[in-house]
């Protein structure tokens, strides 16, 4: 869930700080400073002390330019900064191959490591349930109370089980709670691994750790770089649920991304009214061919996850692109080699992006956020503009849980077609589990819109607002457009 | 009668990404004794952000101008002066 999360605020804090270096011109001879700045020596510290801070810092820095932190090597520790900055620039965008998420070894290992804990409701019984039933003798009794030696405990949940005063709880590891398939998994060192061939990119367990242990390798480096320069064209490609993150309406939005560089902006919501009509006809066509059921294909998380967790259920997923595609795919023919920047709430559209040959490069509304406090620009006091590629109400609907199919069954309505409409909202292991037999529980004629995150993408992990406020906003904007 | 705290809650760029996004929740968090006290309206920047070392998300609640301000600081903040000015 989206609530206020000190982690994320000093993410965007150290995001402010980058890119004033590189709209400096200055990063690499300052990034080294950073750690420093961001966690100086008068502060009180979060960690132990302000030399952990600063390391993870470090590690925070080195995602943000876009590197894996496991592929670090033990002498790395001794790199500066700017060399990785340098090797950024040498290597280009083949640094960025492999997973979209990187865990910060250092940030990480400060979690639980057993999910069994004894609270000072103990009694120090006699019988002593606890330790006599222990498969693995990791119990031993301190000032009479027990105690689980984290280290040995394989969180079996005996002890917790045997307990008469109900004193052992459990307590889950937030990110392995969160992720919908089982993908991220505690090494022997206690250090949380993320399995690419499980993982869909999904960013639940991002949101879930509470010491901001997950981060997303970024491509900040490259897209500043791109904006700073006049004379590298570039498009950004705004989602359907940036309406909402910054307070204020989407024309001085629009104003204020072409102020930080952008030569054209372009609604990814025009995408969207494209992929609904695709979408509806493609429906119409398999029910007619006697196919029970059509899932949606716009949210990467929830494709991903059928082709890794629900191969069985692959033909009923539509082959509509996504709206990102399509506008990339337009953006692509109206300016052609034009960087294509997608501005969206998503990880999973990253990984989507990285194996599109419509899309460039992808950022968070986080990161632009971060972008425009370093430039000095404050959207709420731009004049309004126009996109040069605009949509309808019907496409930007599609940020909240519902938009989809709601678009999908009246255009299939207009049509003749009786439609029913069946919604997602959330993928989880209950979701998952009803998804692998959805052709069984829904009426004959069925579109599903699924969603991998609840309430839709304007609750998206990379997201400012709060997606209550985010959704009233949404609803208000569009009903003032179409009295 | 006039209502016993003005809050503005800024949500210029600086504030709104900061921190700032949560605090368009206050309306929803005031307790139910203080409501009618209370007159909320959101701001563009009011300028506490343009200093060095400033730290938002700001919120003034009548000549009070809240630093690092949450919804919970604000409520907290209310239910005392409440008590203090009573
Ligand atoms: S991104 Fe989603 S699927 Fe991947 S490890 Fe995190 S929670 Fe699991
Ligand atoms: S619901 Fe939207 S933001 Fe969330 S994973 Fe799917 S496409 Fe991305
Ligand atoms: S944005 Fe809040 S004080 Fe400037």
């Amino acid at each position: 869930m989206n609530y206020i999360n000190n982690a994320s605020l000093l993410k965007r804090q150290l995001i402010v700080r980058f890119a004033r270096l590189m709209f400096a011109g200055k990063l690499k001879e300052r990034i080294d400073y950073l750690p420093m700045q961001q966690a100086p020596r008068d502060v009180a510290a979060v960690r132990c002390c302000v030399h952990h801070d600063r390391a993870v810092i470090r590690y925070r820095l080195i995602a943000l330019l876009g590197f894996a932190i496991e592929n670090e090597k033990p002498e790395d520790e001794a790199r500066s900064l700017a060399s990785y900055a340098e090797e950024a620039e040498t290597l280009g965008e083949s640094r960025l191959a492999g997973s979209v998420l990187t865990v910060i070894d250092e940030a990480c290992s400060a979690c639980i490591r057993a999910n069994y804990r004894v609270t000072n409701a103990c009694r120090g019984c006699v019988a002593r349930p606890c330790i006599m039933n222990c498969p693995k003798s990791c119990i031993s009794f301190e000032n009479g109370h027990a105690l689980i030696d984290e280290k040995v405990c394989i969180s079996c949940g005996i002890c917790a089980k045997v307990c008469p005063y109900h004193s052992i709880i459990y307590q889950p590891i937030p990110c392995e709670e969160a992720c919908p398939v089982d993908a991220i998994t505690q090494d022997e060192r206690g250090k949380e691994d993320i399995d690419a061939t499980k993982c869909i990119n999904c960013g639940k367990c991002l949101q879930a750790c509470p010491f901001g242990a997950i981060m997303e390798r970024s491509e900040i480096f490259e897209i500043l770089r791109a904006i700073t320069n006049p004379a590298e064209p570039t498009v950004a490609l705004i989602a359907p649920s940036i309406i909402g993150q910054f307070n204020t309406s989407l024309g001085k939005l629009v104003t204020a991304l072409r102020r930080l560089g952008f030569d054209h902006v372009a609604e990814v919501a025009w995408g969207a009214d494209l992929a609904a009509e695709k979408e509806t006809a493609e429906l119409i066509e398999r029910l007619e061919h006697g196919q029970t059921c059509m899932t949606s294909s716009c949210c990467p998380a929830y494709v991903e996850a059928v082709d890794k967790h629900l191969k069985t259920i692959k033909p009923l997923v539509s082959d509509t692109l996504s709206p990102m595609q399509y506008t990339g795919e337009w953006a692509g023919r109206q300016w052609p080699g034009a960087r294509r920047i997608f501005i969206g709430p998503c990880i999973a559209k990253r990984a989507e992006a990285r194996r599109s040959p419509h899309i460039e490069n992808t950022l968070t509304y986080e990161e632009l956020g971060s972008f425009f406090i370093a430039a000095g620009i404050d959207v709420t006091e731009c004049e309004e503009s126009k996109a040069d590629l605009e949509a309808s109400s019907v496409g930007r609907k599609f940020a909240v849980s519902g938009g989809v199919s709601a678009a999908i069954t009246r255009a299939a309505a207009a049509g003749g077609h009786a439609v029913t409409e069946k919604v997602i909202n959330g993928l989880d292991t209950k979701s998952l589990a009803t998804l692998k037999a959805i052709d069984k529980i829904v009426k004959p004629g069925t579109f599903i819109e699924v969603m991998s995150c609840e309430g839709g993408c304007i609750n998206g992990p990379g997201v400012i607002s709060n997606p209550v406020v985010a959704r009233r906003f949404l609803e208000k904007m569009l009903e003032e457009k179409q009295p | 009668m006039a209502k016993k705290f003005k809050i503005t809650i800024c949500s210029g760029t600086t504030c709104y990404v900061l921190g700032g996004a949560q605090l368009m929740m206050l309306a929803d968090s005031i307790p139910a004794e203080l409501k009618d006290q209370v007159e909320i309206v959101d701001s563009n920047c009011i300028k506490a952000c343009h200093f060095e070392n400033a730290q938002p998300p700001f919120v003034q609640i009548n000549d009070y101008l809240m630093s690092q301000a949450s919804v919970a600081k604000v409520v907290d903040y209310l239910r005392k002066h409440l008590q203090e000015q009573a």
